[in-house]
C-alpha cells in the first residue's frame, strides 16, 4: 500500500525540462524530504503533487486513485507555505477552521476540531488574535494547524522553517518531528537545508537538475553516496575529493594512491574487477572532514589557510598539493594557525571511491 | 553666524508657503464667510456691507431650486460613483490576469484620466449629438433605435448621459487603485485557499475582497467628494438644463453668484456645499486612519 505514487513524472516549461522521469513511492505515515540546491525542481515537484502545477507527462496516484487530472481542491492534500499564507483578516481560529467552513461542517464540529488542533500545537490562548499579532514561530504553528484541519491524506511543507531565525528553526524542527510521530501523517517536506533533511526524514530524495540523484535514509546517503554530487551535498562541511591514481599490486590486487601524498591503499577487486579500476586510471577519493585526523605520521599533507573555531569543533581549511581549500573537522578547540604545515591520517574504511566523472565505485577498501 | 533652533528653522521654511496659502485660500474663505451674512450684489457695490445675518442661510435651506440641485447632485453622485466602483473593480480584476497585451491595456487605462474634463465633455457632447452623433448612428444601425434622439435634450435622460461621460473618465482611477491593491495579495494566499477547497467565488470573497476593501473605500470617498463638486462637465455639456434636470449644487452656486450676481446668497450656498464636503472629507480621513490601524 502506498500513500502516493509518482510514475515517470515530467514537467516542461516550453522547451525547458524542469522535472525529468521522477519515479517515487511514498508509504503511509512516511516523512519524505525533497532536498537539493536552488533551482533543482524540488518546489515544482511539490506543487505538482499539490495540483498547483500541471504535470506534462507521467502518472500521479494518491492511494489507488489516479490524481494527476484532479483539481487541487479534490486531492485531499494540505500544504504549508514558506510564507505561511495565513489569511490576515481572519483570527487564528478562523484560519484553522477555514477548510472546515468551506467543507460546510456544522459550527460545533468546526469549533471542536479547532480546539483540538490548538491544544496539540499549544495555540489555545492565541485563537482570538490575528496573524499580524503573533510571532513567526506561532504563525508557523497556525499554518501547520490549518493543514491538519481536514485530516488530509498527505501534508506538503514547502521550506516551512526558512523564514525563522536559527534558534526558532531548531525548536520548530524538533516540534515538527514530534508532531509527525504523534499524528503519523504522511508528510513531504521541501528544503535546501541538509541538516533539516537529515534530522527530520525517514527517507530523503536528493534532486539535481530536475532528476532524482539518490533516494535513501539519511544515514544511507551519508555513508554510501551514489555520486560526488550527493557526497558533497550531504554532510557539513562538504566531503573533500582528492584526485588519485590506480596502481597494480601483487596477487591481482589494485592499489589506490592519492596523488601528491604517499597514502596508498589496496582495494578488493577479486569479485568483479570494475572497468574504472584499470591500472593507470584517474579516480577521486572522497574523505569527510570529520575523518581527517591530525597526526604527525599522517600521509595527507597540507598547509593551513584558515581556521574557524565553533567552540565544540574547529574547522581547519588547508591546501594540499592537489586540491585547494580542503577542510578537516576536529573535535574541541585546536590551536593551529594559518601558514602551519599539517598532516592528517585517515582510517581506510572512511574512503569513498568515485570515478573521474563522479560515480561511486563499489569495491571494498581493504 | 546666526544659529536657529530646529523649530525656528521649520517656521522660517514654512512661512513663504503659509503666506501664499493664507493669501489665496484663507483670505477668500474669510471674505466668503463675511459675504454670506450680507446682501452683497456684484452690480451694486453699495450692498457689500449690508448685513443680513442668517437670512441668506434660511433662504437657501428653504429654496426648492437649491434643494432640487442637492437632489440632482445626490442622484449624480450615487449613479456615477457606484458605476465607477463596479466597473473599476471588474476592470482591475481583468487586468490582474495574465494575458497577452495586458501591459498595453494597463497603459491605455490612463488615457481617460489624462484627458482634460472639458475635452472629455466636448467629446461626449459630440457622441451624443442629436444630428450626427456617433451614439445615434450606432444604435440606429444595429436596430436598437428607430430614429435619432436628443440625448442631452431629454430631461429624463440628460443626467444619466452626463453621468456616463463622467464614469468613462473616472473609472480608471478606481481601477488603478484596485489594481495596485490586487498586486499586494500574495499568490500563496490564493493557492492556500484553493488547497483549502475554495472555489473561484469563495476565493474572491475570502481572500481578494478583504484585501481590496480598504483601498476601494478610499477610492469611493475620494470619488464621492469629487463627484459632489461636479461643475465643468455640466457647464460644457448641458449648462444645468434641460429644465434644470442636470443642475448640481456647484452649478447652482455658480449661477447664483456669477450669473445672477447675488454674491451674498451665493456665498451662503457655497458654504453649505463646503459643509457637506467637509463631512465627506471627515469620512475619508476616518477611513485612512482605520486603514492605517489595520495594516
Amino acid at each position: 500500500m502506498t500513500a502516493l505514487s509518482l510514475k515517470n513524472i515530467n514537467k516542461s516549461f516550453g522547451d525547458i525540462r524542469v522535472i525529468q522521469n521522477i519515479n517515487l513511492d511514498i508509504k503511509p505515515g512516511e516523512f519524505v524530504v525533497f532536498v537539493g540546491p536552488s533551482g533543482c525542481g524540488k518546489s515544482t515537484l511539490l506543487r505538482m503533487i499539490a495540483g498547483l502545477e500541471d504535470i506534462s507527462s507521467g502518472e500521479f496516484w494518491i492511494g489507488d486513485r489516479r490524481a494527476d487530472q484532479l483539481p487541487a481542491s479534490e486531492r485531499d492534500i494540505a500544504m504549508v507555505f514558506q510564507s505561511y499564507a495565513l489569511y490576515p483578516h481572519m483570527t487564528l481560529a478562523e484560519n484553522i477552521g477555514f477548510p472546515l467552513r468551506l467543507a460546510k461542517l456544522p459550527k460545533d464540529q468546526i469549533n471542536n476540531k479547532v480546539q483540538e488542533i490548538a491544544s496539540i500545537l499549544q495555540l489555545e490562548h492565541l485563537l482570538d488574535r490575528k496573524p499580524g499579532q503573533i510571532s513567526g514561530g506561532q504563525r508557523q504553528r497556525v499554518a501547520i494547524g490549518r493543514s491538519l484541519a481536514r485530516d488530509p491524506k498527505v501534508i506538503l511543507l514547502d521550506e516551512p522553517l526558512s523564514n525563522l531565525d536559527a534558534a526558532l528553526r531548531l525548536e520548530m524542527r524538533i516540534e515538527l518531528a514530534k508532531l509527525h510521530k504523534q499524528l503519523e501523517a504522511t508528510m513531504i517536506y521541501v528544503t535546501h537545508d541538509q541538516v533539516e533533511a537529515m534530522t527530520l526524514a525517514d527517507r530523503i530524495v536528493i534532486l539535481n537538475n530536475g532528476e532524482i540523484a539518490q533516494i535513501g535514509s539519511p544515514l544511507e546517503l551519508y555513508q554510501t553516496p551514489i555520486n560526488t554530487f550527493v557526497a558533497e551535498f550531504i554532510g557539513s562541511p562538504k566531503m573533500n575529493l582528492f584526485p588519485a591514481s590506480v596502481n597494480e599490486k601483487k596477487s591481482q590486487k589494485k592499489s589506490i594512491q592519492i596523488i601528491g601524498s604517499n597514502d596508498e591503499f589496496a582495494v578488493d577487486t577479486n569479485q568483479h574487477p570494475p572497468q574504472e579500476l584499470q591500472t593507470g586510471n584517474q579516480i577521486q577519493v572522497g574523505i569527510r572532514p570529520e575523518h581527517l585526523v591530525p597526526s604527525d605520521t599522517g600521509k595527507i599533507k597540507g598547509t593551513v589557510t584558515s581556521t574557524e573555531q565553533l567552540g565544540s569543533d574547529t574547522y581547519i581549511y588547508f591546501d594540499s598539493d592537489t586540491i585547494k581549500q580542503a577542510v578537516a573537522r576536529i573535535n574541541g578547540v585546536a590551536s593551529i594557525r594559518p601558514g602551519e604545515n599539517i598532516c592528517f591520517a585517515v582510517a581506510h574504511e572512511h574512503y569513498h571511491l568515485f570515478t573521474s566523472k563522479g560515480n561511486r565505485i563499489k569495491p571494498t577498501v581493504l | 553666524m546666526v544659529r536657529f533652533t530646529k523649530a525656528t528653522t521649520a517656521w522660517l521654511l514654512l512661512t513663504p508657503m503659509m503666506t501664499i496659502i493664507i493669501g489665496v485660500v484663507g483670505y477668500p474663505l474669510i471674505k466668503t464667510v463675511y459675504y454670506s451674512f450680507t446682501a452683497a450684489h456684484l452690480a451694486s457695490p453699495a450692498t457689500t456691507d449690508r448685513w443680513v445675518g442668517f437670512k441668506n442661510y434660511i433662504k437657501a435651506l428653504g429654496n426648492s431650486k437649491f434643494l432640487d440641485s442637492i437632489e440632482n447632485t445626490a442622484y449624480f453622485v450615487s449613479v456615477s460613483v457606484s458605476a465607477e466602483i463596479i466597473i473599476g473593480v471588474l476592470v482591475a480584476l481583468l487586468l490582474n490576469q495574465a494575458f497577452k497585451g495586458r501591459t498595453l491595456l494597463r497603459a491605455l487605462l490612463i488615457l481617460p484620466l489624462a484627458l482634460p474634463t472639458v475635452v472629455n465633455a466636448m467629446m461626449w457632447r459630440l457622441i451624443y449629438g442629436p444630428d450626427f452623433g456617433a451614439l445615434n448612428a450606432l444604435l440606429t444601425q444595429v436596430g436598437l433605435l428607430a430614429e435619432y434622439q436628443s440625448w442631452l435634450g431629454d430631461p429624463d435622460l440628460a443626467l444619466w448621459m452626463v453621468a456616463i461621460a463622467d464614469i468613462w473618465k473616472n473609472f480608471p482611477l478606481v481601477a488603478l487603485i484596485t489594481l495596485a491593491a490586487l498586486q499586494t495579495i500574495s499568490k500563496d494566499l490564493i493557492e492556500a485557499a484553493t488547497l483549502d477547497g475554495a472555489n473561484t467565488w469563495q476565493r474572491f470573497w475570502t481572500v481578494v475582497f478583504p484585501a481590496i476593501v480598504a483601498p476601494v473605500s478610499v477610492a469611493l470617498v475620494l470619488r464621492t467628494i469629487e463627484a459632489f463638486k461636479v461643475f465643468d462637465i455640466i457647464y460644457v455639456m448641458t449648462r444645468g438644463g434641460p429644465a434644470n434636470s442636470t443642475k448640481t449644487v456647484s452649478f447652482h452656486v455658480y449661477q447664483e453668484a456669477f450669473a445672477y450676481m447675488r454674491i451674498g446668497s451665493g456665498a451662503s450656498y457655497a458654504l453649505i456645499v463646503v459643509l457637506i464636503s467637509a463631512l465627506l472629507i471627515a469620512t475619508y480621513l476616518w477611513l485612512i486612519k482605520k486603514q492605517g490601524n489595520t495594516t
